[in-house]
């Protein structure tokens, strides 16, 4: 279910379907009056020999635009009489140049390059520098060309220049566009083949692709410079054939290997593809097996497939992807084998699935089992999903006439009001692709024709799916103009329409409408390709009516529901049953294990945990005692406020967070995974049931990521409700019992003390007693005085009864200074049990003596800013009751629950909206349900899917020149490891490399990674000075050290409430709502803004990407009440500009003014922005240092706020804040969770940070609390 | 797999209103015993939830009985003990429901030549663990409890005597899962009993030839060409339609058996 790929077919009329495996029916392409032969995908892109023998391109799928920024630097120089001209000297580069001046790119000479792009906008200049703003004519400033850009112009500037930036954009995705012709007559050089893999080489750079294609003529063409920011590449080159080879087919693996038949049945192979030289090096011949004639072959990663004249079927074994392009062996296997099954045409898909088709029966098969050690796979099952009603024949727009928006394209080519749209829109794109010469004749079918035929199909109602010609009326749209480039059809248009790139039906879809709306029908296959299809080999989509799916289905069956109803109705026994007892005795049950307990410095101690459960008491316990027997802890299974794994590779954990307990954290270590992961799923259930949550969280839950990927959930609602609230006031009983008041009792006010609130403290004092107080006071501060001390800086009110002076002293501090005593005379004396009640309202405080009015005290300070209360003196608390206008509830009683899945960011809003990210940066929206993974079992299993992650481990090989070997693995003493961790602080091995527990699997070797940030050489190597020094690509003279990095993927299935939402790789994202409609902005990976529409509650998914132009590649995003910040790669901050209901995307962007650091560091360079969260006042900023700072006074009006605060109470550093109205929430670097207290409108930065959860976590996210 | 949660707690929360009996042979003291009224699991087996039962008639008899192994009969019938008690219910009174099952309570007069000896629980425990062993062999080729420890039989054996479905399904739906590309078990572990208890037990595939799921009709038909029967299992006829493969992984009593009655 995670990933929707889409596997393609050709029926035996030429027309193309897809099968998407989210789906499970086939949906037709548009037909375009053109027939095609063969097909070749990767995601996302689509080749295709024509009818017409001509190659065309379709690219789909990408939820945002491929756009090409082209820069060109304008370079002037400083003359003595004219200043700065672009008279430059004849030693120096162009006027308009690129980066290095190397190149000539005089604006005027940079064109667009296919009629399949077009232009977004005109030339600008860039005006800013490393996220510093420049002057409005973008110009910085240096002593010569080669040399350091600096914003400002300073007297012994010679020469500057400026940054003119302009983007185009592939215009033609969701179409059919047409590759030029080899030749002016197309028909001079047909082409029989075509093939796109390459998409995985070895080292390539992201997005290299590979294309072959064969003649006519028997010739050989490789299509230069194909990637996925150019779908199209730039020409054909002929690549030289074996004399007497006679080619007719090819086809080319994911790695770039090519293998190709001749009309002689043999097969050929390209040897030495690699990724500097993807044309590879010579042919090399295999045999066929078995003297049989070799008709298709396909060629996969680690494996290449055949069928042969006689539909036998062949694996090749031995192939190697990863060494094919080193070694003849990996590139042309070992030896056939022959796999049962007579089949007519083969194709290998990702992780080399294989479908095919058969010789008899003409349907799709495909290989069951196949799995990276089981590459043969066990057997084939058939693909039998049902059929969409052509497109062409006028059933669909019967039935879609009275159907909903979703259909409305069913009928886009029969129905008036579609065809004007599609006539629109077309005409539209024409216009901006300052089209090419348009040929107004059919060369394929007359229009007379295609008129007669639009007739007849009004009465042919067809349900079997046999296609009609085309019905096309406006031959314009689609004739095949001969220039590169062109757009030969639009895709109808993929939000409005249930086209191929929709699963079946979405979310919530019309049932009845789609029962109708598809055929079964056996289409005779002529033509499967599954290069862009990725089919889990142990949860297959839908395709099979074999399949276990079919399950699903029993849940609705009848017979299931009979068998429900009669088993209900058998505990109706007409008899009294009040004097029957219970034959089996309530008891609890006990579970033990041995185990290790972890402490803060990673050292086990021996234990036994043992765990005690009575479910209809709902209680539990949870003892550890020590090996000898003796108990080490034993506490109640309710105080536990989290349970998470702490694995680490080869130790099992499982930390519980116990605020209660001296210890707070509990880490234990289990002796294997199964046993660690039962005992998580029993734990968090029974605590979970303790807490008696069931259901879905509600919206104004806080969501948490740790470090392990683990999500939790925090939720304010059932306290809320069990709260008792009397008279318009929550009050809740501070434990006083046995705590030392002498040497004084500080609790934690957790909602402050804002008007409202009550305080009631009852005791018995002393007889010796000199004095007491009671203090209403702000956080502690740490001062640096003599020592470092802590020093409690602000009390708003001082309650303090001198026994001594005879006398009650009631006064405020500010800032460290007492101010004025306000004095009254004592109402009790000592040894007297006394009952004092402190009352705040707007004015002041009111306090109460045993019952008796007191005194007033007028508010010298805001008391939002008390976060505790304070009691000093030789007296007895009997009880302490604390009140407040809004719920109380205490850090200790937050339960965080395990909600199921694995991710790396999980975003709320106030809507039942969730979204989430995995660390691949996919976007996954909640179900609603829990469990899953190691959970499984615990919730139903409703809304729980599969996931899938990948994470990349990286170790760095570092090594030191030296004057007799040159670079060696032996460095100085003082180095870093030979092989370590970025840091070079941590030894880290390519062997030692572990995974985390057993759902992880390597899903590829150790490689070296060309793309380190710095620039490497053709080894990888990145040189530098010494360690640790900015690492450059290329070695100079100065030049001692080295480094480079190796990179391994390792891959987690899982299972979690948690479902796909696109294969957008996404970077950050925020979600806001105010009613239904829910917006998701988000930043992709690529740094573009792009934000979802149609997302409301029924459709937490959205239904499509809109893209936002942005100035820079971005890295962070925050949304509220259409107020948009970002934030650049480089740290700087904008806003989106008149973002409005009817206008979401807003209109551009602004840069604001940037913070400024607040801890001194000796860098004059700015500390840049590094993530965003949004208020509806205020912007809380995380900086690239690690501390915050807010924006305030943000306002409609005022989308950028007006002044930077800084917080200045707390030294650490943080990693992730998120925030709304009046919470703010934050994870330290260390990885503990927070709040903010005392927020008010008036002070947007808050009093003090609330300790909240102590384990590793890596985000949080309060955007639902409300 | 067995993820119908719902059909589960059903089967598992099944209970039966009985009367225990003293047979009047037994009692030794002019005071008539009261009967004893209690609501027992179907999925159990008698001597697990009989303890409270014979204390409360052990003073009625005679003392020299006292140590004697007791048993149960339903009119005259002698109740099996290693039979699920919800199956004995359904062979006996299934067409013929009784609220409470009335059942007498013996002492003496052991029926050696019917009815196998219980000493202890550990009895019962061997046998239901050699029922599911038995059953394994047919679903996986005894494959699942092979790779089970020792202390995941014991939760087993746990869950069912403690009445505790949680506790018993964590280790049963490792039983209940199917493994390979089959997507169904080897046969079915199926005892088809007459009204005399006398049973057939055959290979039973899940599947028909064609790979389609093989559902009760054609069960039926397959072993009763002649006459068609209807079957019934946990108080309930089984729907004609239902699978095989699902009946076996929602209805199999604890033992992992489908125990079906003609009827």
């Amino acid at each position: 279910m995670s990933n929707n790929s889409l596997l393609f077919s050709i029926n035996n009329e030429g027309k193309v379907y897809a099968l998407s495996t989210n789906g499970s029916c086939w949906r037709e392409f548009m037909y375009l009056g053109l027939e095609f032969k063969t097909l070749s995908a990767v995601p996302h892109f689509l080749w295709a020999v024509g009818g017409d023998r001509q190659i065309y391109l379709h690219v789909h799928g990408l939820e945002i635009p491929i756009r090409v920024k082209e820069e060109s630097y304008e370079n002037e120089r400083w003359l003595p009489l004219e200043g700065f001209s672009s008279r430059l000297l004849p030693t120096d580069r162009y006027h308009f140049s690129s980066q290095d001046g190397t190149k000539d790119r005089s604006i005027d000479g940079i064109r667009l390059p296919s009629m399949a792009w077009q232009w977004e906008g005109d030339w600008q200049l860039e005006l800013t520098l490393d996220g510093q703003p420049l002057d409005h004519d973008g110009w910085c400033y240096a002593v010569d060309f080669p040399a350091q850009f600096g914003p400002t112009k300073q007297w012994k500037s010679c020469v500057r220049r400026r940054k003119w930036i302009r983007y185009r954009k592939f215009s033609a995705m969701n179409s059919w566009c047409a590759i030029a012709p080899l030749h002016k007559d197309p028909t001079q050089e047909p082409f029989i083949d075509v093939s796109i893999g390459g998409n995985q080489i070895p080292y390539a750079a992201p997005g290299t692709l590979s294309v072959w294609a064969i003649t006519a003529q028997g010739r050989v063409m490789y299509r230069s410079n194909v990637s996925a920011t150019s779908p199209e590449g730039l020409k054909w080159i002929n690549v030289s054939i074996p004399p007497n080879c006679d080619i007719k087919q090819i086809s080319v693996g994911p790695t770039g290997l090519v293998w190709a038949l001749l009309w002689s049945g043999r097969a050929i192979v390209r040897k030495g593809v690699t990724k500097d030289c993807p044309t590879g090096e010579a042919w090399l011949e295999v045999k066929s097996p078995e003297e049989t004639k070799l008709t298709v072959v396909s060629v996969g990663y680690n494996v290449v497939w055949a069928v042969s004249s006689d539909t036998r079927v062949w694996f090749r074994k031995g192939v190697d992807g990863n060494a094919c392009g080193s070694s003849e062996l990996a590139a042309m296997g070992s030896g056939w084998l022959n796999i049962n099954g007579n089949m007519m045409h083969i194709s290998v898909g990702i992780n080399d699935q294989v479908f095919a088709i058969g010789g008899s029966n003409k349907s799709i098969y495909w290989r069951n089992g196949i799995t990276p050690k089981e590459l043969s796979g066990k057997r084939w099952r058939m693909v039998q999903a049902n059929m969409q009603v052509s497109r062409t024949s006028s059933a669909a727009s019967i039935v879609s006439s009275a159907s909903n928006q979703k259909h409305l394209s069913l009928n886009l080519l029969n129905e008036t009001v579609p065809e004007l749209k599609s006539n629109i829109n077309l005409r539209n794109s024409w216009e901006e692709s300052h089209s090419a010469p348009i040929e107004n004749t059919l060369p394929l079918k007359p229009s007379k024709e295609l008129k007669q035929k639009t007739s007849a199909n009004i009465e042919n109602i067809d349900l079997t799916g046999k296609s009609y010609e085309t019905t096309l009326k406006n031959p314009r749209a689609w004739s095949p103009v001969r220039s590169v480039g062109s757009v030969v059809g639009m895709e109808a248009q993929p939000d409005s329409d249930s086209s191929v790139f929709d699963i079946d039906s979405g979310m919530f879809f019309d049932e009845e409408v789609s029962q109708t709306a598809w055929g079964t029908c056996d289409t005779a296959w002529s033509f499967v390709e599954a290069g862009a299809c990725s089919v889990d080999s142990v949860q297959p989509p839908h395709w099979f009516s074999d399949s276990q799916n079919s399950h699903n289905t029993d849940i609705t069956a009848k017979w299931r529901l009979q068998i429900l109803d009669e088993l209900k109705l058998r505990s109706n026994y007409n008899i009294d049953l009040t004097k029957f007892g219970i034959a089996i005795e309530e008891k609890g049950w006990t579970r033990s294990c041995e185990a290790r307990l972890v402490n803060t410095n990673n050292i086990c101690e021996e234990c036994i945990v043992s765990l005690y459960w009575h479910s209809s008491e709902n209680t539990g316990t949870l003892s550890v005692f020590q090996s000898d027997g003796t108990i080490k802890f034993i506490f109640n299974l309710g105080e536990v406020t989290s349970v998470t794994t702490s694995s680490e590779p080869g130790s099992p954990r499982i930390s519980l967070t116990i605020p209660t307990q001296s210890s707070q954290v509990l880490k234990i270590q289990f002796i294997s995974e199964m046993e660690q992961e039962e005992w998580l799923n029993v734990l968090v259930d029974i605590t979970t049931q303790i807490h008696g949550l069931s259901g879905r969280p509600s919206i104004s839950s806080v969501w948490a990521v740790t470090n392990t990927g683990d999500v939790l959930n925090w939720d304010p609602a059932p306290a809320q409700l069990t709260a008792e609230k009397d008279a318009g006031c929550y009050t809740k009983e501070i434990q006083v019992f046995g705590k030392d008041i002498q040497k004084g009792y500080t609790t934690t006010l957790h909602n402050n003390f804002p008007p409202g609130s009550i305080l009631n403290v009852t005791g018995c004092l002393n007889d010796d007693i000199n004095r007491f107080h009671i203090n209403l006071q702000g956080p502690e501060i740490q001062k640096q005085r003599h020592r470092i001390e802590n020093e409690v800086t602000e009390i708003p009110f001082h309650f303090n009864m001198r026994f001594d002076e005879g006398v009650v002293v009631c006064n405020t501090k500010i800032s460290g200074l007492w101010g004025s005593e306000e004095r009254y005379q004592l109402p009790i004396s000592p040894g007297q049990e006394f009952s004092i009640k402190f009352l705040c309202d707007t004015v002041g405080f009111t306090v109460t003596v045993n019952d008796k009015h007191f005194c007033t005290f007028k508010h010298r300070l805001s008391p939002e800013n008390i976060t505790s209360a304070h009691v000093l003196g030789s007296l007895k608390l009997f009880s302490m009751e604390y009140s407040s206008t809004s719920v109380i509830i205490g850090p200790d009683e937050m339960f965080w629950k395990m909600i199921g899945g694995y991710l790396r960011k999980v975003e709320t809003c106030a809507n039942t909206v969730i979204w989430g990210i995995s660390h691949d940066h996919r976007a996954w929206v909640y179900t609603g349900g829990w469990g899953g993974g190691s959970l499984k079992g615990l919730g139903s299993n409703d809304g729980i899917h599969a996931m899938l992650d990948t994470q990349t481990y990286c170790v760095y090989e570092n090594q030191r020149w030296n004057p007799l070997s040159g670079y060696t693995s032996t460095g100085l003493p003082t180095d870093r490891y030979m092989w370590s961790d970025i840091t070079g602080k941590h030894k880290r091995t390519r062997e030692h490399t572990k995974l985390l527990n057993r759902h992880w699997h390597w899903i590829s070797e150790w490689m070296i990674d060309y793309s380190t940030p710095g620039g490497v050489d053709s080894d990888g190597w990145q040189y530098a000075t010494d360690f640790p020094a900015p690492y450059h690509g290329k070695k100079i003279f100065t030049d001692c050290v080295r480094r480079r990095r190796w990179y391994r993927k390792a891959q987690i299935h899982t299972e979690g409430p948690w479902i796909r939402a696109g294969s957008t790789a996404l970077l950050d994202f925020s979600l806001w709502s105010n009613d239904k409609e829910v917006s998701v902005w988000a930043v992709t990976l690529g740094g573009d803004v792009i934000y979802k529409t149609g997302v409301t509650a029924m459709t937490p998914a959205g239904t499509h990407w809109e893209h936002v132009n942005s100035p820079q590649p971005l890295v962070s995003i925050s949304i509220c009440n259409n107020i948009i910040w970002v934030v650049g790669r480089k740290g700087e901050l904008y806003y989106r500009e008149e973002v409005t209901k009817e206008n979401p995307g807003g209109s551009n962007w602004k840069l604001i003014e940037a913070p400024k650091s607040n801890i001194s560091s000796g860098y004059k360079s700015g500390v840049g922005a590094k993530l965003v969260s949004l208020t509806s006042n205020s912007a809380w900023i995380l900086l690239t240092n690690g501390s915050l700072a807010v924006r305030t006074d943000i306002s409609r009006l005022q989308p950028g706020g007006k002044h930077w605060k800084y917080l200045t109470d707390c030294d650490t550093t943080y990693k992730h804040v998120s925030c709304k109205d009046q919470e703010v929430w934050v994870v330290r670097s260390d990885g503990s969770l927070h709040r903010r207290l005392g927020l008010t409108t008036d002070n947007v930065l808050g009093v003090a940070w609330q300790p909240i959860l102590n384990i590793p976590l890596v985000y949080v996210s309060v955007r639902g609390a409300s | 797999m067995a993820n119908d949660r719902e059909v589960l707690r059903e089967i598992w929360d099944g209970k039966l209103p009985v009367c225990f009996q003293l047979d009047q042979e037994e009692i030794m003291e002019i005071q008539q015993p009261d009967p004893f009224y209690v609501m027992v699991p179907r999925l159990s087996y008698f001597p697990l939830v009989i303890d409270k039962m014979k204390r409360h008639f052990l003073r009625f008899i005679s003392q020299e009985n006292a140590d004697n192994e007791m048993w149960l009969d339903y009119n005259g019938q002698p109740l099996k003990w290693h039979y699920p008690i919800g199956f004995l219910y359904d062979l006996y009174c299934g067409s013929d429901p009784q609220t409470p099952w009335i059942l007498t309570v013996h002492f003496s007069k052991f029926p050696e030549n019917i009815l196998l000896h219980c000493p202890n629980k550990d009895i019962v425990e061997a046998h239901y663990m050699s029922t599911v062993k038995e059953a394994d062999v047919l679903k996986h080729r005894g494959q699942v409890m092979s790779t089970m420890q020792k202390k995941d039989h014991n939760q087993l054996w746990l869950g069912l005597q403690n009445d505790k479905f949680d506790q018993f399904w964590a280790i049963n739906r490792r039983l209940m899962e199917s493994h390979g590309e089959s997507e169904g078990f080897k046969n079915i572990p199926i005892r088809i009993y007459s009204e005399d208890g006398t049973y057939i037990q055959r290979l039973i595939n899940p599947k028909n030839s064609d790979g389609s799921r093989k559902v009760v009709q054609q069960l039926i038909s397959e072993l009763y060409p002649e006459n068609p029967v209807k079957l019934r299992t946990h108080g309930i006829n089984i729907p004609l339609d239902t699978p095989l493969q699902w009946l076996s992984e929602h209805m199999s009593y604890p033992d992992n058996f489908l125990h079906v009655c003609i009827c």
